[in-house]
């Protein structure tokens, strides 16, 4: 973290403990409320005090502001992994690698559904977490290690990137043959009748 | 917008940044393994109104005139990324130097998506 940003920082924290004390200090009654009033009063009727409070203002919004894009600058950073090409650069859409390992649930016919979430970190480590809904018949053991090695290399040859991918695997369902069987029967109870679907005209 | 400006003697060209986006838009979508560029908001708003759609490719020029290309991409799926915006890279930077003359210094390839060729 630059020493910039950093300072901005503290300072931001520095201003709502202070913000923070002074509830305290108004709830606790600690302050006459005339002396509060003296003060306010002072700052309305001094030109230079009322000076210094509106830059201080100013200077806080744009403190504010800084540290709002500094925040969401580095999300941002953060959402897509980027490599330099001779000819200028190419950045991919964390997103754009959920979707690629989505599609590899036609590939493993034991899953029955595929969450994932993809996180890039500053040491060049793309970090997956698979959310699964499995089928019964599925050897949890035996399809997680070939759904990491599967995933892994998906993303290294459609990526082509040489750094640490670490794939975490979360089993969030089991979905047994009775289950599918009774929301089959479920869904087809749902279906609306057709009226007088039964009859046929002479 | 800002312009691309030559002159010779029979007057001035300028060629609009839009044209330059066009040119890169038609460039990229040449290649195997790119679904679509994608469009930006505005743009789908024009389609909207079945006017002139542009795609969301961002034309910057810096101090020294020189252009940078930021390129939105959706790729196909079974396609290796790297090779795909390489030749993405190429074809845009040769398609421009031919058409427009300008020398560009950078074109970034943004992958967004992938889909289902």
């Amino acid at each position: 973290m630059s020493f910039f940003r950093s300072l901005v920082i503290r300072f931001y924290a520095a201003v709502l403990i202070l913000i923070g004390l002074a509830i305290i200090v108004f709830a606790l009654n600690l302050l006459p409320l005339k002396n509060i009033n003296e003060a306010l009063l002072y700052i309305q009727s001094n030109p230079h005090a009322r000076i210094i409070t509106g830059l201080s203002g100013l200077l806080l919004i744009v403190i504010s502001s800084f540290l709002a894009q500094l925040i969401l600058g580095t999300f941002q950073r953060e959402k897509t992994i980027a490599f330099a090409t001779s000819s200028g650069e190419v950045t991919i859409a964390l997103s754009a690698v959920e979707d690629l390992i989505r599609r590899l649930t036609g590939i493993i016919p034991e899953i029955k559904e595929l969450r994932p979430d993809v996180r890039a970190t500053r040491k060049d480590t793309i970090l997956v977490d698979l959310r699964v809904v499995l089928k019964s018949e599925a050897n949890i053991p035996d399809l997680t290690a070939r759904l990491q090695e599967i995933t892994r290399a998906k993303i290294q040859e459609v990526l082509g990137l040489e750094g640490q991918i670490i794939i975490k695997i979360h089993v969030a369902k089991i979905i047994t043959t009775e289950e599918k069987e009774r929301k089959r029967r479920d869904s087809e109870k749902d279906e609306p009748t057709i009226p007088y679907g039964g009859y046929i005209r002479t | 917008m800002h312009k691309e400006e030559s002159r010779n003697d029979l007057g001035t060209i300028r060629i609009h940044d839009n044209v330059i986006a066009s040119i890169a838009s038609i460039a990229a979508s040449e290649i195997e393994g790119v679904k679509k560029v994608e469009k930006s908001f505005k743009s789908g708003l024009l389609e909207l109104l079945d006017k002139k759609s542009l795609a969301a490719i961002k034309v910057e020029k810096d101090k020294n005139q020189e252009i940078t290309i930021s390129i939105p991409l959706i790729i196909k799926y079974g396609f290796g990324i790297p090779e795909t915006a390489n030749k993405v890279q190429e074809n845009v930077r040769q398609a421009l130097e031919k058409m427009t003359n300008i020398t560009i210094k950078d074109i970034n390839v943004n992958v967004q998506a992938i889909e289902r060729g």
